[in-house]
């Protein structure tokens, strides 16, 4: 149990006035603390709640020792979260007015909404148990604390914990083969590296300097050659085969994300914007190729180098090899004090080219309003704007790295005028190194640097990987939210009987958008539903499409909930006709047989003349074959809709959903999908959701939802003579088509 | 006079006659009494109209206009919240009453001011920042680092929206010491 929630029990902090309020342990139902007073200040506020009785008790804060309320439970009409701007308030309505009993910053929201779902409950005499106060957050990590990337995500850090890495090779497995042969052909090459500098020695020491030997010069500079092209090869071989193990596994990941991303449910994409979940299928996933060549060419490849050059060094003049570590230090301080400073910077300029293109795609698309509101002048200074922000990320950026880079070298240079000073001395010294040993140990030199300072780098890398790869596994293990049974009923013949038995459910679970809900509609019933925008209409529909499962109550179709049926036999049950029509970058033929890919020419011509679409296809030069650009390009409005009518009524559902779906066209347009309309809804069930009354004018039965209820319900004419909110909406509408007119 | 109202200037757009035709009501101290009532709760009397109960304050321009447009709402029966109208100017209301809405405006908004930023953390794509607060002390919090997790805040100001959507204010990003402007700027740049 959390310390700010007490079940039963008066916190110590606030017994003796709790209890000459007249409180007592045993009598509560709980205690909540919140961290603000009503003026919001710091404070701690218990709020103490008994069947009775409901007060708040200030501990500490400029309000101290006050005590909010009690209030009579018996009197209070409705308790409600109420959500302001960085804090809420639970209040409670007492004679027709909201009291305040407590508030709390939006940290404590998930609890405190809780709170008052349960006690509004109370009101309304159902009894939630006391672990519905209980449950865990959704919105922090129940382990290390940690802020959840969404409601109910995997952790970031835990999943860290469970190894990144680890989970990248367990990816690889698959090529464990092609793995062990690109270490093999790693290790040969690091082998081949440290040839040429040796060959150099002998050629310098034993051939060049002392002039003898000279028939060795051709086999020396065949052994040069055969040790470059031997690297070369195998260059061409570890790059290829790190490319293809690379390639497959980023292939094989984005098929898991978008199988993955296609069994979520509708809810995670509200919580995730479709550019995000794009960038990590996208680019993202990129991070686990560079995966494979850090580990084919970057990270151990350059280890092994520093090692085995190193070591070389070593073995050849050790007090030489202490020279050339010199400039290490400085190299490593150097690059990682750059890569930390660099690496947010690289960002900005993401950041400057994405708003810039973004900024680029709303103009163009937005066209034609610019014009017509005569706004290309400023438009134009926007866009400068962008570009100058985008041109001060990349000077920033490239400024840096052309610091950076000289200034590298300079060290380097420093290392190599040591050795030349150091082994130069060496070399005239009677006792010392060869010429040629010095030569070789210039070549190694040249090469530990290197690594030396790509392995610097590392770290840098390894930040990027993590959060890449912590972006993809976030997707990877997000909970699919609407499942299947292990045996779900089946529907293979659903005669589209709908029911909506008391009913709540909220996009957030706190902030219920249908509350306790019943509804009834019989097999082939025409069902108009009204309401204002926001009132719950279309939540109605994603209840039954199964977009989203309901928190209380059932859904049923045919008598069965539909969390029991298999999705599919739901989906193919229930078609949907939205106001905006989405069309695919296909033939329109495809796009009317999109729900059933099999369909006969015969099929997808019956379907689209029961649209009204037929007659304008056929007029397209192409036809049904005719290419659709992106979103249905190439039609009107109208046409679109039509289209998706036919797609709808190509899967011979049972239950049509209509919603708003002759908002967006104009009259002549609306009276043509009426009229496919009229014909596509005999014999099928079918729920309209529509602004236009009028459309709804011959409806078996009409629903008005207001605020997350049904308000009113009946024939036109019933709810004409109710004089209700209909009677007004209709009256509203007609006046102002009327002045229209 | 027909032709010369064709021919004039048009009227202006938004005036106050044109704007009470649209339902907006501008509230001005000879007609409107704003006091506290039952429950310490703030109630208003317009001239002519009925006494609301349990008022709350809104500021249409909080940025911009902290001071002027403030619009006065309640609760209707319904549970649906409506306005009563708009103060232009809360200054011309006596100083009780600007006193109430002010107090009011208080528990509508909660933003933690910060004055120094000490340092940004970044791990998991999320930013831990360390800083001072003017009202709170030393706090530390935790925010996504996305773009849509600020707001800007008149020309140079931000509003940091923390991972449990907490309101953190820099009103003037420019006005921070230098080395936080670079810690803060190294990772809100936008």
């Amino acid at each position: 149990m959390s310390a700010d929630l007490l079940l039963h029990r008066i916190p110590e902090a606030v017994r003796t006035a709790a209890e000459a309020a007249g409180f007592r342990d045993g009598e509560l139902l709980f205690s909540v603390r919140s961290d603000l007073d009503l003026q919001g200040g710091g404070a701690e506020v218990w709020t103490i709640v008994s069947p009775t009785l409901i007060a708040s008790f200030v501990v500490s804060g400029e309000s101290a020792g006050a005590v909010i309320g009690p209030h009579a439970f018996a009197q209070v009409e409705k308790v409600r979260a109420r959500q302001k701007v960085g804090s809420s308030f639970l209040t409670l309505r007492i004679d027709g007015l909201y009291i305040e009993i407590a508030r709390y910053s939006n940290t404590r929201r998930e609890y405190f909404g809780r709170v008052a779902i349960f006690l509004q409950r109370r009101i309304e005499g159902k009894t939630l148990p006391d672990s519905y106060l209980e449950k865990p957050s959704e919105l922090i990590c129940p382990v290390c604390r940690l802020p959840l990337p969404g409601r109910g995500a995997g952790c970031p850090r835990c999943l860290r914990g469970r190894g990144i890495f680890v989970r990248t090779l367990g990816l690889m497995r698959a090529y464990w083969m092609s793995i062990i042969a690109l270490l093999a052909m790693m290790l040969a090459g690091v082998g081949l590296d440290l040839i040429p500098p040796l060959l150099t020695r002998t050629l310098v020491d034993r051939v060049i300097q002392p002039r003898t030997h000279l028939d060795w010069l051709p086999i020396i500079l065949l052994g040069l050659v055969g040790a470059s092209a031997g690297r070369a090869l195998l260059n061409i071989f570890i790059g290829r085969t790190s490319s293809i193990i690379g390639t497959r596994i980023t292939r094989d990941l984005r098929e898991r994300l978008q199988k993955k991303l296609l069994s979520l449910a509708v809810d995670y994409y509200n919580r995730n914007s479709v550019g995000s979940l794009m960038s990590r299928v996208l680019y993202d996933v990129d991070y686990f190729q560079s995966f494979v060549q850090q580990v084919a060419q970057g990270f151990l490849l350059n280890l092994m180098l520093v090692f085995g050059i190193g070591a070389m060094l070593f073995y050849m003049n050790w007090q030489l090899a202490l020279l050339v570590l010199l400039p290490i230090p400085f190299v490593v301080i150097g690059t990682t004090f750059f890569w930390r400073n660099i690496y947010p910077r690289h960002y900005r300029v993401w950041d400057s080219q994405s708003k810039t293109a973004q900024l680029l795609s709303g103009l163009l698309s937005g066209i034609r309003l610019v014009k017509a509101f005569g706004q290309e002048q400023r438009e134009e200074q926007r866009f400068s704007n962008a570009a100058s922000y985008l041109q001060r990320s990349r000077r920033n950026l490239e400024t840096s790295v052309a610091t950076f880079n000289p200034i590298m070298g300079f060290i380097f240079g420093l290392g190599g005028l040591i050795i030349w000073w150091a082994g130069g001395k060496r070399v005239m010294e009677p006792n010392g190194i060869t010429l040629g040993t010095l030569m070789a140990f210039f070549g190694y030199m040249g090469m530990f640097y290197g690594p030396v300072s790509a392995l610097s780098m590392f770290s840098n890398w390894v930040t990027g990987f993590l959060s890449g790869g912590q972006r993809v596994f976030e997707v990877l293990d997000a909970q699919v939210g609407v499942t299947d049974r292990i045996e779900p009923a089946r529907l293979p013949a659903p005669r589209g009987r709908i029911e909506f038995r008391n009913v709540t459910f909220g996009y957030d679970p706190y902030s219920p958008v249908l509350n306790n809900v019943s509804l009834t509609i019989e097999p082939g019933q025409f069902i108009g539903i009204v309401g204002k925008s926001g009132s719950g209409k279309t939540t109605l529909v994603n209840l039954l499409c199964r977009f989203y499962d309901v928190q209380e109550g059932q859904v049923l179709l045919d008598g069965v909930d539909v969390r029991e049926i298999a999705q599919e036999d739901v989906h193919r049950s229930v078609g949907l006709v939205l106001q905006e029509p989405f069309l695919f970058r296909a033939t329109i033929a495809e796009n009317i047989a999109y729900g059933r890919p099999d369909a006969s020419p015969e099929a997808i011509i019956a379907a689209a003349r029961a649209a009204n679409a037929h007659v304008f296809i056929s007029r397209r030069p192409a036809g049904y074959d005719t290419r659709l650009g992106e979103s249905g390009a190439g039609l009107s409005g109208g046409e679109r809709q039509r289209i998706s009518i036919a797609r709808a009524l190509l899967c011979d559902p049972r239950v049509l959903i209509l919603d708003e779906a002759t908002s967006s066209v104009d009259t002549e347009s609306e009276q043509e999908i009426q009229r496919a309309l009229a014909r596509a809804c005999k014999g099928r069930t079918t729920i309209a959701i529509a602004h236009r009354l009028s459309t709804l004018k011959n409806s078996d039965h009409i629903y008005v939802v207001d605020d997350g209820k049904i308000t009113e319900s009946g024939s036109h004419e019933a709810l004409m003579e109710l004089n209700g909110t209909y009677a007004k909406l209709v009256r509203i509408q007609t006046e102002l088509t009327r002045l229209e007119v | 006079m027909n032709e010369a109202v064709n021919t004039s200037p048009a009227a202006p757009l938004f005036d106050d006659e044109r704007l009470a035709n649209l339902g907006i009501r501008w509230l001005i101290p000879a007609e409107t009494a704003i006091f506290e009532g039952s429950f310490s709760l703030l109630h208003c009397q317009v001239q002519g109209d009925t006494l609301y109960r349990g008022v709350f304050a809104v500021l249409l321009f909080p940025v911009s206009h902290p001071n002027h447009l403030i619009s006065l709402r309640y609760q209707d029966a319904k549970d649906k919240e409506q306005e009563i109208g708009v103060i232009r100017d809360l200054s011309q209301f006596q100083p009780d009453a600007q006193k109430l809405v002010r107090d009011n405006l208080r528990k509508h908004y909660y933003e933690l001011t910060i004055t120094r930023v000490f340092s940004v953390r970044h791990e998991f794509n999320l930013l831990f920042f360390d800083v001072e607060t003017k009202t709170a002390g030393r706090r530390e919090f935790v925010m996504p680092w996305r773009s849509d997790r600020t707001e800007d805040y008149g020309q140079n100001g931000k509003v940091l929206l923390d991972a449990l959507d907490n309101r953190y204010l820099i009103p003037d990003v420019t006005a921070l010491p230098a080395n936080d402007r670079r810690v803060f700027t190294r990772f809100i740049y936008w």
